[in-house]
């Protein structure tokens, strides 16, 4: 069933429970206020009488706290107004419950759900599609709805992550002509621009990127690209402020703040003159097993302590088909904001594929370790994955 | 699709909560039954589609479903299905559906529990929860959607806190959203006899059944929440004066004073005022607690005004209902005039003095917790208010408190006079005097002899008074016993947190492995370290062997864990008894097979809890006592 009938039959259940009630009211339970507070008096009168004869108190007390009980009685019974109700025709209110009750879910429901039918194509209980697949299925839906700026922007996105950056761009050009406003969009555009051109920031990005910040002056993608930008142009001072800036407004429990925390560490430590030591690892994949893993398997590419706990002390994870051949580990991909790679001495350094990207190694990853390094050196390693 | 059905049936249920309040308001003011009758089965209405909206996030948790970016920020594939499912309230906008859906099941309760409430008292009760509930969904609809869609699916969520994959998050936050929300059960009784200009028996006879519940509720979740930052947090304390903690705390001071205010007024018809402020100071302090804990004010007062639509909405609400209520008792206070007067020396005046010391200690607490807030919040500063501030505040108001709570059942009502208690309690003074040089035998300590001094002062006054009322009556009520439990529970409660905290024994050390500590007889000898891995973290597990008199009693596995995310967690390994608890938590690695450990002797720790335990079945044994459950007998 499609959800509009879904929608439809929770709207008749409803209306018709409504309506029911209306028609058939449910039965008085018969207790009267009145009544109600002159048996709680009677009661107490009962339990007062029981105090005197354990001796909780004497008669002296019992009279005037009897008194007590009628005086404050006599209050209730002045101050009741009981209104007797009445049964009426409800036809009216059910014709407005009827009425009104589609009109206002409906309304507000349509008001509120941020669901499109690009969010619909994945469903849930089916195996998540290979980018591939959904690139085949964005691309199908736009061409019936080519105006649509979130399949436009997520076309761009999963092109990116395919590493088709032409692609991608123009995708993100067609998203940035129908709505320039979306401060996401004018981000993750900028990032594309930022990739396709090695990492250089050019004219467009820059624009882009001041544009967003003009939209939403607090968004946190935005000014970590400004900061970006203004590192590339060795201008720290105003990096720290824009990452400072973007770190204060990301939530306590945000992943990201753990990445921003070690750039600052990092560009203190650049400040202060004390130079972060990095590990430049080069990996040559066998063609076979290029051949034999899907595009968007992880490589990761990590180093470890070379005695003491397992965990990585610095690490990157990218999908094998975005790798070029070399990563370098440096303090700004430690997982422990406060023990940055520099501050290790000895490593292993470990290269894994693996399908899931999880910490633990599955039994069908890849993995190859280096000997042991000197981080302090700023080794250079070169693995091979055959 | 099904996230969709989620969240029109939240849209739904919004309607028919509407409607309970609008159309019964129609028929009260307009004498039609028809019309007035609506908002039991409009609140059924509202609770089944509620009930609905939470079973779909939650199935949209267990199904790893990241189109909702609810669950993606909240969860992710490697999560134990346990924690899938409680995750659902981990986070803000979960847990305002969950604080919806108890708000509904408390409404529902009284719909169908309350029998002997005439029909138009309880359809007023139900407009006033309508209202309340209207605020809770509104609030979730407009800016707490937990149901929103992600225009790009991530592959995988984040990680849910590790602090929160634990069993105690399961059960803790519904246990105290039951008590915060049941705190709104007492309100609406007041705020529904204000309304109505009759604050009479019927509203003082059945409000407080509720009222006890929910205090009962109150206490478990407080309790709950103490004993897992013990054993979770790994730092070994039970309460830490920490704003969240306090924002429990509070209602629960009030609730405290309710529940005894609402005894007088109930039996004697004095005490209305206090009563009907305390209800409403009661909920007011549920929704400020509960909104401190989740707008995210506490941990920074910088995260409030970034979603300033949230905070706007947060302080209108609290605005509305606490000032709308204040208001309605102030064009009703000529109701409340009470011709009931007693001496100075009488069971009320003995309540009386106890409600006062405990609302004092809720000003104190609340200064405490809100001064700090407000400077930060005017950019004055920031301050730190700790345990010395609540230590030297609190403690002093509550001795008194303590000290009168068991007096007072023996005072007449009405009057008494200091000839008759001396007469009465001549005994039990004597006793308590016996024990407590007794007790300097095994004693040297100045706050543990004050501990032991009021621990036997409260059990020698409840078991003179239960033997008492045996003795009398032949046999007792639940109510009593609900009493004497809960004051019992008291006195455990106190004994256990001076001990632990004076006589507890702390050491943060390095071992080597085969090396051992003596601490209090008993010798910690360290293992070594071994790595594991779990689904969703990988970590160490240390191996300590615990021995007394030469025989092993324990072996111990503290761990230290990596999560996924990065974020490294400690899991404590207890040993533990009623009479002390061995707490052992590890530190890190400092080479050479050597780690960093941090062992506890925790004397009477379990006390604490039990104490909480016996307080909230107290409670509960009240709420069911037999006047409550028959029909009252003309």
């Amino acid at each position: 069933m499609s959800m509009t009938i879904w929608f439809g039959v929770m709207l008749v259940l409803s209306i018709a429970w409504a309506v029911w009630f209306l028609k058939r009211p449910l039965a008085d339970n018969g207790v009267d206020l009145e009544q109600s507070n002159i048996d709680i008096g009677k009661q107490r009168k009962l339990e007062l009488q029981a105090d005197l004869t354990q001796g909780l108190i004497d008669q002296e007390q019992f009279e005037q706290a009897l008194e007590d009980i009628s005086s404050t009685l006599a209050l209730e019974l002045k101050q009741a107004d009981s209104k007797t109700l009445i049964k009426s025709n409800t036809n009216i209110w059910i014709v407005v419950v009827v009425v009104l009750l589609p009109i206002f879910t409906i309304s507000v429901y349509q008001n509120l759900s941020n669901y499109t039918p690009t969010s619909k194509s994945i469903p849930i209980d089916l195996p998540p599609l290979t980018l591939d697949q959904s690139v085949v299925k964005i691309e199908q839906h736009l061409k019936e709805n080519p105006q649509d700026v979130k399949a436009w922007k997520m076309l761009g996105l999963s092109y990116f992550d395919l590493n088709k950056i032409e692609e991608s761009l123009k995708a993100y050009e067609k998203a940035y002509q129908i709505d320039s406003s979306d401060p996401r969009l004018l981000v993750e555009y900028a990032s594309a621009l930022i990739s396709a051109n090695d990492d250089q920031f050019t004219l467009k990005p820059i624009e882009l990127i001041k544009k967003a910040l003009e939209i939403e002056p607090n968004a946190p993608d935005a000014l970590y690209l400004a900061g970006m930008f203004a590192a590339s142009v060795q201008d720290f001072k105003l990096a720290k402020t824009l990452w400072n800036k973007a770190l204060s407004v990301l939530p306590e429990q945000s992943v990201d703040r753990q990445a921003l925390v070690s750039i600052l560490a990092e560009l203190s430590r650049v400040e202060s003159g004390d130079i972060s030591n990095t590990v430049t690892v080069n990996v040559v994949i066998s063609d076979e097993i290029l051949a034999s893993r899907p595009a968007d398997d992880y490589l990761m590419i990590y180093a470890k302590a070379a005695q003491g706990r397992p965990m990585p002390i610095a690490i990157q994870k990218l999908p094998i088909g975005a790798f070029n051949g070399q990563v370098v580990l440096s303090d700004m991909n430690s997982i422990m904001s406060d023990k940055l790679l520099s501050q290790h001495g000895k490593a292993i350094v470990v290269v894994r594929i693996s399908a899931t990207g999880g910490a633990m190694k599955q039994a069908d990853d890849l993995q190859v370790s280096s000997e042991i390094i000197t981080i302090a050196e700023n080794p250079s390693v070169t693995l091979n994955l055959k | 699709m099904l996230v969709e059905l989620g969240h029109f049936a939240l849209v739904l249920a919004l309607a028919f909560t509407f409607l309970q309040v609008v159309l019964p308001t129609i028929g009260l003011i307009k004498g039609d039954f028809s019309l007035a009758q609506l908002s039991r089965p409009m609140l059924w209405a509202q609770f089944f589609w509620v009930l609905i909206a939470f079973a779909v996030l939650m199935y949209a948790f267990v199904v790893d479903d990241f189109s909702v970016k609810y669950v993606a920020n909240n969860s992710n594939t490697d999560l134990p299905d346990m924690f899938k499912m409680s995750a659902v309230w981990g986070a803000h906008e979960g847990s305002l559906l969950l604080w919806a859906l108890v708000l509904s099941s408390w409404s529902l309760a009284v719909s169908i529990f309350s029998k002997r409430l005439p029909r138009d008292v309880l359809t007023h009760i139900l407009i006033i929860l309508g209202v309340i509930s209207i605020g809770f969904l509104l609030f979730l609809l407009l800016t707490s959607n937990p149901f929103e869609r992600l225009d790009i699916i991530p592959l995988q969520g984040r990680e849910l806190n590790p602090l929160l994959q634990d069993f105690g998050l399961i059960i803790h936050p519904p246990m105290l959203y039951m008590g915060y929300v049941g705190m709104a059960i007492p309100f609406a009784f007041v705020l529904s006899s204000l309304i109505r200009g009759q604050l009479d028996s019927t509203w003082l006879r059945w409000s407080r059944p509720w009222t006890l519940v929910a205090w009962s509720f109150l206490t478990f979740g407080i309790t709950l929440g103490s004993w897992w930052a013990y054993y979770e947090l790994g730092w070994g304390g039970w309460w830490f004066w920490d704003p969240v903690e306090n924002a429990s705390f509070m209602p629960w001071l009030v609730a405290t004073a309710l529940v005894h205010s609402l005894n007088v007024s109930e039996k004697r018809g004095a005490f209305k005022h206090w009563t009907v402020l305390l209800a409403i100071a009661g909920f007011s302090l549920s929704l400020l607690g509960t909104f401190l804990v989740r707008s995210g004010i506490l941990t920074s007062v910088h995260s409030f005004a970034a979603d300033p639509a949230r905070g706007a909405f947060i302080l209108a609400f609290l605005i509305v209902v606490i000032g709308g209520s204040l208001a309605l008792y102030a064009w009703r206070a000529s109701l409340m005039r009470s011709q009931n007067s007693f001496s100075w020396l009488s069971r009320e005046s003995g309540l009386l003095v106890n409600n006062i010391l405990l609302v004092a200690a809720m000003l104190s607490v609340f200064l405490g917790t809100m001064y700090p807030l407000l400077l930060d919040s005017l950019g004055l500063g920031k301050i730190s208010v700790g345990a010395p501030y609540f230590d030297a505040v609190f403690v002093p108001i509550m001795i008194p408190a303590v000290l009168a709570m068991v007096i007072a059942p023996f005072l007449r009502w009405k009057k008494d006079t200091i000839s008759r208690i001396t007469t009465v309690l001549k005994p039990v003074w004597l006793g308590v005097g016996l024990l407590f040089l007794a007790s300097f035998l095994i004693v040297d300590n100045t706050f543990v002899s004050l501990a032991v001094f009021l621990f036997i002062w409260i059990v020698l006054h409840s078991i003179t008074l239960l033997v008492t009322r045996i003795r009398q009556n032949g046999s007792t009520s639940l109510a009593f016993i609900g009493m004497i439990l809960a004051h019992i529970g008291i006195a455990i409660f106190l004994l256990g947190a001076t001990v632990t905290t004076q006589l507890g024994i702390e050491k943060d050390i390095k071992m080597e492995v085969d090396q051992q500590i003596t601490i209090k007889g008993y010798e910690f000898v360290f293992k070594g370290v071994e790595s594991f891995s779990q689904q969703n973290y990988q970590g160490h597990k240390g191996k300590i062997e615990i021995y007394l008199e030469g025989d092993l009693i324990a072996k111990l596995n503290p761990e230290k864990r990596q999560y996924v995310t990065g974020m490294p967690m400690t899991e404590a390994a207890i040993d533990p008894s009623l009479y002390r608890d061995l707490y052992v938590a590890l530190g890190e690695s400092l080479g050479d097979g050597a780690w960093s450990l941090r062992i506890y002797y925790k004397p009477l720790i379990r006390w604490i809890w039990l104490g909480g335990l016996f307080i909230s079945l107290g409670a509960l044994f009240a709420a069911f006592d037999r006047r409550y459950r028959l029909r009252v007998k003309s």
